[in-house]
C-alpha cells in the first residue's frame, strides 16, 4: 500500500467509507496505466550534484496541471517542499527544490491526464554534496 | 478496507466496460429506430408498431444505464482525484472529464425526455434523439485517448467518435434486430427488416474497419509496437474478435438473401446468430474498456516483445509433470535468509506481504511451480474434452458426468496458489486474501467448481428448467472474455507480455466453446450439430495448449 492511499484511508468515518467504496471502483494510479512519462530531470536513476534542483517531467499524454502534482521524498520518506515553475508545454510538470543534502530521493508524481485516467509513479536519483 | 483496493482493481475495467456497452446500446437504439424501424413501421403494420414500442423500452433502459453507469464513473474518479492531489472535491468535479461525464448525463436525460414524451414518435422527437445522441457521442469522445493527444487530436477524435458511433450502429443496434425479428411474423417482414438493418450493418462494419485502421497507425505506429506491447495485442484480439462477428453477419446476410426466394430460409438461425453476435460483441467491448486503460503502444519504446521472444516461448515443449519443492519457492527461500538474519540479531521481517502492493518474489522455481499447474490444468481439461467427444449423444453416464471433474480440478488449483502465496511459510489463509491476484483466482476456481456441478446437474436431468443448459455456456464464454481483462502480478513488463499472450488463445477458444455450446442448444439438432462439433474441439484445444504451456 502506498503511503498516500494509507493517509487517504485513515481519514474521517464517512469519508473513508465514501473512500473505501470509491477505491474497491477505481485504483486509481496503476503502475501499467495511462499517461507515461516520456523524459525527466533528474532522469531515472541518476546521480545530481547540488543542493538545488531543477526538476522537470514530461508526460506523453496532455495533462490538467491544476489536478496534477509533484512530490520528492528521502529515502527515509522526508518529504521535500516544491515551488511550481510554470511551463508552457502542456505535457509537462516543472518545478524548483533547494537544500537537498546528499542521498537517495524519489520524485514522486501523480497526474490526471486529460481524458481523465490518474497515474502515479516515482523517478529514483541521487544527490551527491556539491 | 485497504484491502478491498488492491482485491477488486479489475471493476474499474468493469465499470469502463459497463459504460460503453451503454452507451452503444443507447446509439444503436437511436440508429435502428431511425434507419430500420420506423421507416418501415407503417408497411410492418401492428408488426411495426410493437417493433417501435419494444425497441423504445429497450433505449429507455439503455439510457438510464448510460446515466447511471456515468454517475458513479464521475463521483469515484472525483473522490479519487479530490482525496490524492489534496484539492477540493468541487475544483475535482469540475475537471474536464467530469464535465464531459455531466453532458453524457444531460444528453441521456434528453433522450429519456424525448422517448417519454407522446410528441416523440413525431419528425420533431426523431431529430431530437438523433441530436442528443450526437450529444452523447460527443461528450464520451471528451473522455478517449484522442483528447489527451499532443498531436493529431482532431482527426483522432473524428476517428473515435465515427468509430463508436458506427460500433454502436452495428453491435449496439443488434439486441434491437432481436426484438424485430422476434416480434414479426412473416418472411416479408422478416427479410426486409433483415436487408435494412444488413446495409446499416455493412456500412457500419466499413466504417469500423477504416477508423481502426487510422487510429492504429497514430496509437500503435509500427509492426514491433503491435505485437511487441499489451496495447498492440489488445488490439489484434478485438480484431479477430470482430472478423468472427463479420463471419457471423455474413452468414445472417446470406439468410436475408435468401428469404427472397426460399420462404423456408432458417429465420430461427438468424435469430440464434444474432444472440450470438450480442454476446461477442459485448466481449470486444470490454476488450475496447481494457484498451483505454493501456497507454497507446508508441509510447512504450522499451522493454517491447521481439518475435525471437514469441518463438522462443510458443514453441512446444513436452510438459514434465514434476513439482518443485515448496522449500525452493522464491517466498520460502527469502524467508529462509531474513529468518536467518533475524537470528543474528537483525530485525524480523516478512518476505511477502500480501495486500501491500508488491508483487510476490519470484524465481525459476515459482516458474516451474507454475507450468506444473498449467500441465495439470491441460490433463483435466483433455480428460473431460475426450469424455465429452465420446458422450456426443450424452448417452453414456460416463459421459455426462464430465462436468463434475471441474470440482477436484479447481480444488487442486486453489491448493497449489494458497502454498504458492505462501500458506506453509507461516502466511495464514487470511491473510493471503490480501493478495489481489489470490482472491481473484480462488473466486473464479470457486465459480469453476459451482457450474460445473450445475452443468452436471443439467447433462444429468437432475436440473430440467429449459434455460438452465444455458447458465454454463453462457458463463464459460463470460470467463474466457474475463481472461482478456485480467493481469498478473509481475515486475518485469516482457515476462507479464509473453505470459498474457499466452493466455490470448485461451481466452479465444474459451469464448468460441461458450457461444457454439449455446447455438447447439438453441438451433435445430441438425444446425445444432457442427456447432457441437465446435466446442469439443475448443474444448480439446484448450487442453493441448495448457498441456504444452511454458512460462521460460
Amino acid at each position: 500500500m502506498s503511503p498516500w492511499r494509507l493517509e487517504f484511508l485513515a481519514r474521517g468515518p464517512a469519508r473513508r467509507l465514501a473512500a473505501a467504496f470509491v477505491l474497491v471502483l477505481y485504483p486509481a494510479a496503476q503502475a501499467a496505466a495511462h499517461a507515461l512519462v516520456v523524459e525527466s530531470t533528474p532522469a531515472p536513476n541518476a546521480t545530481v550534484g547540488g543542493r538545488e534542483l531543477d526538476l522537470r517531467v514530461r508526460f506523453s499524454d496532455r495533462i490538467d496541471k491544476k489536478r496534477s502534482k509533484l512530490g520528492l521524498a528521502s529515502a527515509a520518506g522526508q518529504a521535500y517542499p516544491i515551488q511550481v515553475l510554470d511551463v508552457e508545454r502542456a505535457d509537462t510538470l516543472a518545478g524548483h527544490v533547494a537544500g537537498l543534502p546528499a542521498g537517495a530521493y524519489r520524485l514522486q508524481w501523480q497526474v490526471l491526464a486529460v481524458d481523465g485516467h490518474i497515474t502515479r509513479g516515482e523517478i529514483p536519483f541521487t544527490v551527491t554534496a556539491p | 478496507m485497504a484491502l478491498l483496493l488492491d482485491i477488486y482493481g479489475l471493476l474499474s475495467v468493469i465499470v469502463h466496460g459497463l459504460l460503453l456497452t451503454a452507451q452503444s446500446l443507447t446509439l444503436g437504439g437511436i440508429a435502428f429506430l431511425a434507419l430500420v424501424a420506423q421507416p418501415l413501421a407503417a408497411d410492418l403494420g401492428e408488426a411495426g408498431a410493437r417493433t417501435v414500442a419494444r425497441c423504445r423500452r429497450l433505449l429507455r433502459w439503455s439510457a438510464a444505464a448510460v446515466i447511471l453507469v456515468v454517475a458513479v464513473n464521475v463521483a469515484a474518479e472525483s473522490l479519487v482525484l479530490a482525496d490524492t492531489v489534496d484539492i477540493s472535491l468541487a475544483e475535482s468535479a469540475t475537471a474536464a472529464f467530469a464535465l464531459a461525464g455531466y453532458a453524457q448525463i444531460v444528453a441521456a436525460a434528453l433522450i429519456l425526455l424525448l422517448l417519454l414524451s407522446s410528441r416523440a414518435s413525431a419528425r420533431a422527437g426523431r431529430a431530437g434523439l438523433g441530436l442528443a445522441g450526437l450529444a452523447l457521442l460527443a461528450a464520451a469522445t471528451a473522455t478517449s485517448h484522442a483528447v489527451a493527444q499532443l498531436d493529431n487530436r482532431a482527426v483522432l477524435s473524428v476517428c473515435t467518435a465515427l468509430h463508436r458511433l458506427c460500433a454502436g450502429s452495428w453491435i449496439g443496434g443488434i439486441p434491437y434486430f432481436l426484438i424485430a425479428l422476434a416480434v414479426c411474423r412473416s418472411q416479408g417482414q422478416w427479410r426486409r427488416i433483415g436487408k435494412r438493418f444488413s446495409l446499416l450493418s455493412m456500412a457500419s462494419v466499413s466504417a469500423i474497419a477504416v477508423t481502426g485502421v487510422v487510429m492504429s497507425l497514430f496509437y500503435i505506429g509500427s509492426l514491433e509496437a503491435l505485437y511487441g506491447t499489451a496495447y498492440g495485442v489488445m488490439v489484434i484480439t478485438k480484431s479477430l474478435l470482430f472478423l468472427g462477428l463479420l463471419g457471423l453477419g455474413a452468414m445472417n446476410f446470406r439468410v436475408v438473401e435468401r428469404l427472397r426466394v426460399d420462404p423456408a430460409a432458417p429465420v430461427l438461425r438468424l435469430r440464434r446468430f444474432a444472440e450470438v453476435e450480442v454476446g461477442v460483441g459485448i466481449a470486444v467491448l470490454f476488450i475496447a474498456a481494457s484498451i483505454t486503460s493501456l497507454p497507446p503502444a508508441v509510447y512504450l519504446t522499451n522493454d517491447r516483445v521481439t518475435l525471437a521472444d514469441y518463438a522462443q516461448r510458443l514453441s512446444p515443449r513436452w510438459p514434465s509433470f514434476s513439482t518443485p519443492a515448496q522449500a525452493s519457492l522464491a517466498l520460502a527461500q527469502l524467508q529462509g535468509q531474513l529468518d536467518a538474519e533475524a537470528a543474528q540479531g537483525a530485525p524480523a521481517v516478512s518476505a511477502y506481504v500480501p495486500g501491500a502492493g508488491q508483487p510476490p518474489p519470484r524465481n525459476a522455481a515459482n516458474i516451474a511451480w507454475s507450468e506444473y499447474n498449467h500441465h495439470w490444468a491441460g490433463a483435466f481439461v483433455l480428460i473431460m474434452a475426450l469424455l465429452a467427444l465420446a458422450d456426443r449423444n450424452g448417452t453414456t453416464r460416463l459421459g455426462r458426468s464430465w462436468p463434475l471433474l471441474f470440482a477436484p480440478f479447481a480444488a487442486f488449483l486453489a491448493y497449489r496458489d494458497l502454498v504458492e502465496g505462501g500458506l506453509e511459510d507461516d502466511i495464514g489463509f487470511f491473510a493471503l486474501l490480501r493478495d489481489p491476484e489470490i482472491v481473484q483466482h480462488l473466486f473464479f476456481y470457486a465459480l469453476m467448481a459451482a457450474f460445473g456441478i450445475f452443468e452436471w446437474g443439467v447433462r444429468a436431468g437432475r436440473l430440467q428448467a429449459p434455460r438452465a443448459a444455458l447458465v454454463f455456456p453462457l458463463l464459460t464464454a463470460t470467463a474466457a472474455a474475463a481472461l482478456l481483462t485480467h493481469s498478473h502480478s509481475i515486475a518485469n513488463v516482457k515476462d507479464l507480455l509473453l505470459m498474457e499472450v499466452t493466455h490470448v488463445p485461451l481466452a479465444l477458444l474459451g469464448i468460441t466453446f461458450g457461444w457454439a455450446r449455446w447455438l447447439e442448444l438453441r438451433l435445430v439438432p441438425a444446425e445444432g450439430a457442427i456447432a457441437g462439433q465446435v466446442w469439443r474441439v475448443c474444448f480439446v484445444l484448450v487442453g493441448i495448449l495448457l498441456v504444452l504451456y511454458r512460462e521460460i
